[in-house]
C-alpha cells in the first residue's frame, strides 16, 4: 500500500485528474475529472457523471489498473503520478493507489516514491517544491 | 484527420499558449502510464509531435503497444480535448528514411531533434523545467480521432 503525502492529498482534491485506463488488450482511453477525494492514506475517490462512467466502465470492469495525474496548474506545481487499483461502484471511482512516482522533466521523472519512507518523502517534497503546503 | 484552428493554435510551438499536456500510453497488457508533457507541435495539421526527455516507461509503452492519447491539462480552460491515434517514437540513430505513417526520421529530427532551437525549454515554469535535457527523440502521435473530455460528454466525438 502506498501512502499519499498530505502535499499530494492537497493537489489532488483541489484539482483532480486525469485518469488512464485501458482495455485488456492495451487500448487506451483517459477522462478528466476536476475535483477528487482522498479516503486514509492510499485511497482517491471520484464522482463520476453518466458520461465518464459510460466511457470507462468497461475498461475498468475487464483491467482495473489506472494511472492518476493531477489535473489544470497541478500539472505543474505537483508533477506526481499515482497507479493503483480501481473500483466502480454507481458513479464512484475509488482508486487504491499502489504506485507513487515523481514526474518533474528530467533525470528525476519516473523516481518512485512509495517504496521510501514516509518522512522521506516529505523531505523529498520540501527540497524539490516551493509551496508544501495546501494549493492556494 | 485535421485538427481545428483552435487545436493547432493551443498545441503549437511557439504559439505562445504553452499548453501543458499528457501523454497516456499503455503496455500491451493494459498498464497505463500518464506522462507529463510541456512541449508540442503540429505537422502537417494531423500529427503532434513531443519531445523524449527521459520518458521512460513511456518509451517502454510504444515500443510494445503504439496507440496513446494525449490531454490538455493546462490551462484548463475549453481546451477539453483528448487526440487519440497511433503513436511511435522517433530516436536518434533509426535511419533517415524511417518512416511512420509517412513521417520521415531523417526530417523530424533535423528540425525537432534538439527542441531547444524550437523553444527555449525555459519556456515553461520553473516546477516542471528540466534541470538538464538529453533529448532521445520525438514522439509522434497520428490523430485519428479526437474526443471530449468535459465531465458532461465525456468519450463524445469532435472529430
Amino acid at each position: 500500500m502506498a501512502i499519499l503525502s498530505p502535499r499530494m492529498k492537497g493537489w489532488l482534491e483541489r484539482f483532480g485528474c486525469h485518469i488512464g485506463t485501458a482495455n485488456k488488450s492495451g487500448f487506451p482511453t483517459t477522462i478528466v475529472v476536476e475535483q477528487a477525494t482522498t479516503e486514509g492514506d492510499s485511497v482517491v475517490s471520484f464522482n463520476l457523471t453518466d458520461a465518464q462512467v459510460n466511457h470507462i466502465k468497461d475498461n475498468i470492469q475487464t483491467n482495473p489498473y489506472v494511472a492518476l495525474a493531477p489535473h489544470a496548474i497541478a500539472s505543474i506545481r505537483a508533477a506526481y503520478q499515482f497507479k493503483g487499483a480501481a473500483t466502480l461502484d454507481g458513479n464512484k471511482l475509488k482508486v487504491d493507489v499502489k504506485e507513487i512516482y515523481c514526474t518533474k522533466p528530467g533525470p528525476e521523472a519516473a523516481l518512485r516514491l512509495d517504496t521510501l519512507p514516509p518522512e522521506h518523502v516529505i523531505k523529498f517534497e520540501e527540497s524539490r517544491w516551493r509551496d508544501v503546503g495546501p494549493p492556494k | 484527420m485535421k485538427l481545428t484552428d483552435e487545436m493547432r493554435n493551443i498545441l503549437k510551438v511557439g504559439s505562445g499558449n504553452s499548453a501543458v499536456t499528457y501523454l497516456t500510453t499503455s503496455s500491451s497488457d493494459g498498464v497505463c502510464n500518464v506522462h507529463l508533457q510541456p512541449y508540442t507541435d503540429v505537422y502537417q495539421d494531423e500529427f503532434i509531435f513531443a519531445p523524449d526527455l527521459f520518458a521512460q516507461k513511456t518509451k517502454i509503452n510504444i515500443n510494445e503497444n503504439r496507440f496513446a492519447v494525449l490531454t490538455v491539462a493546462h490551462p484548463p480552460e475549453g481546451q477539453m480535448w483528448a487526440f487519440r491515434g497511433p503513436c511511435n517514437i522517433i530516436q536518434w540513430g533509426h535511419p533517415p528514411k524511417f518512416s511512420f505513417h509517412g513521417v520521415v526520421a531523417g526530417e523530424v529530427l533535423d528540425k525537432w531533434g534538439d527542441w531547444g532551437t524550437l523553444e527555449p525549454y525555459d519556456s515553461v515554469d520553473d516546477d516542471i523545467k528540466p534541470k538538464s535535457v538529453g533529448q532521445r527523440g520525438v514522439f509522434v502521435l497520428k490523430v485519428e480521432e479526437v474526443y471530449s473530455c468535459k465531465a458532461s460528454e465525456s468519450g463524445s466525438k469532435i472529430l
